[in-house]
């Protein structure tokens, strides 16, 4: 074959090779290539609006947002970043190195503004904003952050907001959060973070091959948070926490027909600035500190129920009759079941069950106990509504618990003794119940028969959601057993034998029970829980003590806030 | 005859208005006066260079075969020069600066290389005008043109430009071919460069041989050596068929693909156009060539149709290695493509040689 017809096909091979190289790049690999480019020129820049706000049932503000001033730098107009670095420390007062750390660590890219001071406060902002002229690498950002207008107020019940975590993450991924994004903690927060969360907006732009800004392709507002109207009672509210004081404990105002909660303290408390300012020390000791003040105890906290779980064995007896309103039981101090001596704390001779109510009589009850048996008590518990969750809708709500023979015999492989039948029919042994359970329990003889659902949201974005929230079930018990049960909780304040006397020369009329929770190593835990006034009760209140002494000094507390309420005209 | 004389001087502007459009693209948004205006520089150029096609393409090309050694002398006397006192631009010394353009010795080096072989090997015996090719033993045929050669080549390399090097060499392979010497001199040339390939490596510059490796492996240095291939195939693949549109090329006007308007014409054009324009414009060069073939197969004289042979080889190794770079088949080395790439001295060198090929075609028709 000639030579040169032979080069000429090698010239058509060549232009054919690059006609295949060609297609590969344009048409088989066309699309990836084209994701990798506009990964190299488009970049998001995230606008962030507004968290919800949340309002008690006045609607005062009880969280909003403030803005926060942050100080960035621009590294592509900064030139040399060390100037203004050193110029952002002596205005900021921030010592040079922990800036240029905090802007080694930021850098991303040229384009991209780093932080190098959070929260600077608004007098530095606007020192740094005038020698912008001289530093124009440095942008004053503003950012909405939450304000708490009464500090540690409602905290358990509001939460806070942080960084999400690695765990919230992986969870929630699906629902378009991404990391670090700013969530809810615990309480209204962390439930409702769905319609509290405002919505991202953002500028996509163009930057060159060194990360530099070029132009601006597009352009979306970000959404508002919606707002969130709770049904606390802002001034209640404070009572509560102000007659809780230093106390470890808990303190729930309830409204015995619908469940909505008036107020609802647990002490110790913290201040939910914290982790928007970002003090790691006062978090951390948050965190490390043994009396656990992140622990919301109204909800989750768990304690033996002591006496005031004597109401449900009252209300047991008179349904499944074995008690009437005349039976008498003598109380001698103590009575002897099987070997062992139980005793009650004073002695009370006959009684009916109105004045072993009134005068919390244990032998009366072991008594009860006994004839009714350890099933029909764990049963009435049941039905009362302990141990399981209220569905109160804050996270990290507790179940409790009441032990009875089978579980008894399943799990621990035990008997049940008589002596364990008597040690629950005055909710000691393994009873643990949660405040708010106890005071929904209470709930039930103040609306005359009715377990209803707490909850403490009442409106989302202005709508009313109340119908939604409210689940009142019947508990089908006779008027006549609530009727009499009331009359020995009314005894307890107004008769001077009565445990709650003290509560007796108030203004209003309250009826209730206290309870002096025996708990191993230390002082008991003080019950009160009641409701008031006494006939149409408005409000029921429970009053717990961590480790508070006796019953008398939760009533104390009670009789305090009832009062204060009074005053400030609130009943 | 006039055919041939019309055809390639309108592929050759077609293209070379491609390529202004092109240059204007990529260059138009950078800061500073020169790089806007670089696109009305290329047009000079290319005006130049047009004026170089009408007089080549008139000025019969047998002066050649008179001039050849004096144009040889001048070829080395300028790559000396560079040598010696060459401008540094871009880590290589190929420039030469004349009054206020600077010229690229080695684009010109090649065609007169060309014409240097086309010449040797088609004298002719005193006494039956054959070939003397024919005849040549393995030092006529083989050691003595490329001594040469290898002199203009190594200073080349040595500038460093290895690219040009390189098509020297293969020129150089593809004019032995054509001429009438034995395959066996062409298999020994081979493999004497084969044997030598481990001895070149070491000669290698060090960003040489990087670039070399990375073509074997772009991902082993993606911000690095590897960058350009990998921001050359995205600029072509992300024209996909229709491209992105003139002056819509990100790659390569917010400059992710370095040389955008030099070595990486293709990848620019390439993303602005798609797969359509570049299959124009694969086309149009394929033709360019194609004509030049086709004249040498019609030219009856030895020396002129080597010659023309010669040429088209030479702009068709240059598209065919610059093109394969852009598409990451080829190891990047720094040949422009011709007639499109920014550069004064290419366009000249690339017009002055098409002006010859038409004056072959011309010529022709006298005898």
């Amino acid at each position: 074959m000639n030579r040169t017809r032979i080069v000429n096909l090698i010239v058509i091979f060549m232009f054919l090779f690059l006609s295949l190289g060609l297609l590969n790049l344009e048409v088989i690999q066309g699309r990836r290539l084209r994701d990798l480019s506009d990964k190299n020129s488009i970049r998001l820049l995230p606008q962030i609006g507004a968290r919800g706000k949340i309002f008690d049932r006045e609607g005062n503000i009880i969280v909003d947002n403030k803005l926060s001033y942050d100080a960035l730098i621009l590294p592509q107009e900064a030139g040399q970043p060390d100037k203004a670095l050193a110029e952002g420390a002596r205005i900021l007062e921030i010592g040079l190195q922990d800036l240029k750390n905090a802007f080694n660590n930021g850098y991303i890219a040229p384009s991209v503004p780093v932080v190098i001071a959070k929260n600077i406060g608004l007098k530095k902002a606007i020192a740094l904003e005038e020698v912008k002229f001289d530093f124009p690498s440095i942008i004053i950002h503003p950012s909405p952050i939450r304000h708490y207008s009464y500090n540690s107020l409602a905290a358990h019940v509001i939460g806070y907001v942080s960084e999400i975590d690695r765990w919230r993450l992986t969870k929630l991924a699906d629902y378009g959060y991404k990391t670090k994004d700013i969530v809810g903690f615990g309480g209204v927060e962390e439930k409702y973070d769905y319609y509290l969360r405002q919505e991202e907006g953002g500028l996509s732009v163009q930057v060159d091959h060194r990360g530099r800004f070029v132009r601006v392709l597009g352009f979306r507002q970000p959404r508002q948070g919606r707002d969130i109207e709770l049904t606390l009672n802002l001034k209640i509210q404070k009572i509560a926490e102000q007659n809780l004081a230093d106390r470890k404990g808990a303190v729930i105002l309830m409204d015995p027909y619908t469940g909505e909660i008036i107020a609802m303290a647990s002490s110790p408390n913290f201040n939910p600035s914290v982790f928007s300012d970002k003090s790691g020390y006062s978090i951390s000791g948050l965190f490390n500190n043994p009396d656990a003040p992140l622990i919301n105890r109204a909800t989750s906290g768990l304690y033996p129920a002591g006496s005031v779980f004597k109401l449900i064995v009252a209300t047991a007896a008179l349904e499944t009759k074995k008690l009437n309103p005349s039976t008498t039981f003598i109380c001698q101090g103590s009575m002897n079941i099987g070997k062992q001596k139980f005793s009650c704390w004073d002695t009370h001779y006959r009684q009916n069950l109105i004045g072993a109510i009134e005068r919390s009589c244990n032998v009366f009850f072991y008594r009860t106990g006994l004839l009714l048996g350890a099933q029909t008590i764990h049963d009435y518990a049941i039905k009362f509504g302990l141990a399981k969750p209220t569905a109160f809708e804050l996270p990290y709500e507790a179940s409790g618990f009441i032990p009875s023979p089978l579980w008894r015999k399943i799990n621990k492989f035990k008997n049940w003794f008589d002596g364990d039948t008597a040690n629950l029919s005055i909710g000691q042994g393994d009873v643990l119940v949660t405040p708010l359970q106890i005071t929904r329990m209470m709930a039930v003889f103040a609306n005359g028969g009715y377990l209803v659902t707490p909850y403490v949201v009442k409106a989302i974005d202005a709508k009313d959601i109340s119908s939604y929230q409210r689940k009142i079930t019947s508990l089908h018990f006779k008027r006549s057993t609530i009727d009499y049960i009331r009359e020995g909780l009314r005894d307890v304040v107004l008769s001077p034998a009565g445990t709650a006397n003290v509560l007796a020369d108030l203004a209003v009329s309250v009826a209730g029970k206290t309870g002096t929770a025996q708990a191993p190593g230390g002082q008991p835990h003080a019950w009160f829980v009641g409701f008031f006034p006494f006939k149409n009760p408005k409000f029921v209140i429970c009053v717990f003590l961590e480790r508070g002494g006796p019953g008398y000094l939760s009533c104390l507390v009670a009789k305090q806030i009832i009062g204060m309420m009074i005053e400030e005209g609130l009943i | 005859m006039r055919n041939s004389y019309f055809v390639i001087l309108i592929i050759a502007l077609i293209i070379a208005a491609i390529g202004i459009l092109s240059i204007y693209s990529t260059t138009y948004q950078k800061e500073g006066k020169l790089w806007q205006e670089i696109y009305k520089r290329q047009i000079l150029w290319v005006l130049l260079g047009l004026t170089m096609f009408i007089i080549m393409s008139n000025l019969p090309y047998r002066w050649l075969w008179d001039w050849t050694y004096f144009l040889n002398a001048a070829a080395l006397f300028f790559l000396f020069l560079v040598f010696m006192l060459g401008v540094v631009r871009l880590g290589a010394q190929r420039w030469l600066k004349i009054a206020w353009f600077n010229f690229q010795p080695s684009e010109l080096a090649k065609l007169i290389i060309v014409i240097f072989l086309s010449r040797y090997f088609s004298r002719k015996e005193v006494y039956d005008t054959s070939l003397l090719s024919t005849k040549f033993g393995i030092f006529r045929g083989l050691i003595l043109p490329f001594l040469f050669v290898a002199i203009p080549m190594g200073l080349i390399i040595e500038q460093p430009d290895l690219g040009s090097g390189l098509m020297i060499l293969f020129l150089f392979i593809a004019v032995l071919y054509l001429s009438k010497l034995k395959l066996k001199y062409i298999f020994i040339f081979l493999l004497i460069m084969i044997l030598a390939l481990p001895l070149v490596w070491q000669i290698l510059r060090d960003y040489q041989k990087e670039r070399l490796l990375v073509f074997l492996n772009p991902n082993i240095d993606p911000l690095g050596a590897g960058y350009t291939v990998i921001q050359s195939k995205i600029a072509i693949g992300s024209g996909a068929i229709f491209g992105k549109g003139w002056l819509s090329g990100t790659q390569s006007q917010l400059h992710f693909l370095p040389e955008a308007h030099t070595d990486f014409i293709f990848a620019s054009f390439a993303e602005e156009w798609g797969l359509l324009g570049s299959a124009v414009l694969l086309i149009l060069y394929y033709l360019l060539i194609k004509q030049g073939v086709l004249i040498a197969q019609r030219t009856n004289d030895y020396f002129g149709r080597l010659l023309a042979l010669g040429i088209s080889l030479m702009l068709g190794i240059q598209v065919f290695i610059n093109i394969a770079m852009n598409l990451g088949l080829a190891p990047v080395v720094g040949l422009p493509l011709p007639l499109m790439s920014y550069g004064g001295s290419c366009v000249l060198a690339t017009f002055v040689a098409l002006g010859i090929l038409v004056n072959i075609d011309r010529t022709r028709a006298i005898f």
